[in-house]
């Protein structure tokens, strides 16, 4: 890997930890489902100090050229990230779906102590 | 024995007033909550004017979510038996008392209403029952249990199963992944026959467009609760 790229990457993985600490700290993004993304940009901080790690990678996995050992890890992070985006909509689903019900079960009690009560809104 | 019909209702005002004559002339001395799956168009209205007993879902949760709710209500009102009955006058509240029967008994946790038994009244498209056999033979395999009418929405339940189903009910295209995960927990199913009606106004929720897809859907959604689930002993 030349130096030059070794730079650039520096560089990039900057503003990526820059972007990803602004939102952090205006409470945009929440700790929990932050971690996975914090954990992906230190391997690549790893990656681009230590090149030797992604030239083990390549050899080891059997891929001809680092530069697409790279590519496919980054593109393995983005689908467990992607993952892990789709069980957090599964489970706030699930929430919703709990509370939804509640709400409804809750409208009926005060709906008939309304009526008992005589105020009649709706 | 306090016996509650859960009735769901998506865009039914051309049917729900009509389910409940016939539950209150056929049925008397259940009670009944209609869950309104946050419908489009007058149900709501129809249900206050009528002074129907209903639950009224602020969004809409699909037939699952809205069963589940049903569920939910009859687990804080300590229901002996809850009975499932659609809102757009395809089952016949004749039959309650014969679906409820084998829970009574004690000779089962669960009374699913069968079309296929005595085949009688209305029996859906060839198309479907071919769906529904496919279905009935899947969760035979997955489970060892032979239902027939595995996708009827007429079914009882007891006390155990509603406290189950008011925690772990499917959401989409419920009622075969009902079946399946029921049996898998070692609650005891039979199938009581029944006659159902070819719905008369509105849309049924699986449009034949969707037919494929739903089997697609639900095939892997048994097989993924098969493999999912570890298999409790017989209750």
């Amino acid at each position: 890997m030349s130096t030059k790229l070794q730079i650039f990457m520096l560089l990039a993985l900057a503003l990526y930890f820059v972007i990803l600490f602004q939102l952090l700290k205006k409470k945009r993004l929440n700790l929990k489902y932050t971690i996975l993304w914090i954990f992906a940009g230190f391997f690549m901080l790893l990656v681009s100090l230590f090149p030797q790690i992604l030239f083990a990678i390549t050899d080891f996995v059997g891929i001809e050229v680092p530069s697409n050992a790279l590519f496919a890890l980054i593109f393995f992070f983005v689908i467990i990230i992607l993952m892990a985006l789709t069980s957090i909509v599964s489970k706030q689903n699930e929430q919703l779906k709990r509370m939804t019900q509640t709400i409804a079960l809750l409208e009926k009690r005060i709906r008939e102590l309304e009526a008992l009560s005589g105020h009649d809104k709706t | 024995m306090k016996t509650l019909l859960i009735i769901p209702a998506y865009n039914e005002q051309e049917n729900i007033v009509r389910t409940l004559q016939d539950i209150k002339a056929n049925a008397p001395g259940m009670d009944y909550v209609v869950i309104n799956d946050c419908s489009k168009d007058n149900t709501r209205k129809i249900l206050k004017e009528y002074g129907a007993n209903f639950l009224d879902l602020p969004v809409n949760l699909g037939i699952g979510g809205g069963v589940q709710t049903g569920y939910r209500y009859a687990l804080e009102h300590d229901y002996d038996i809850a009975v499932q009955f659609d809102g757009d006058g395809q089952h016949d509240a004749r039959y309650l008392s014969s679906l409820i029967a084998p829970i009574i008994s004690g000779e089962a946790d669960a009374a699913i209403g069968s079309r296929f038994i005595e085949k009688e009244g209305f029996q859906s498209s060839a198309m479907r029952r071919f769906g529904i056999s496919f279905l009935s033979s899947l969760i035979k395999l997955l489970s060892g249990v032979k239902i027939y009418d595995v996708t009827s929405g007429f079914r009882a339940v007891n006390r155990s199963m509603i406290a189950f189903f008011a925690e772990n009910y499917p959401q989409d295209y419920p009622e075969p992944d009902a079946i399946l995960l029921s049996t898998l927990e070692g609650f005891r199913l039979v199938e009581v026959p029944a006659q159902m009606r070819e719905r008369v106004g509105g849309q049924s929720s699986i449009s034949s467009f969707r037919a494929v897809y739903y089997m697609v859907k639900v095939s892997i959604s048994l097989i993924v609760s098969r493999l999912s689930h570890k298999r409790r002993k017989i209750k």
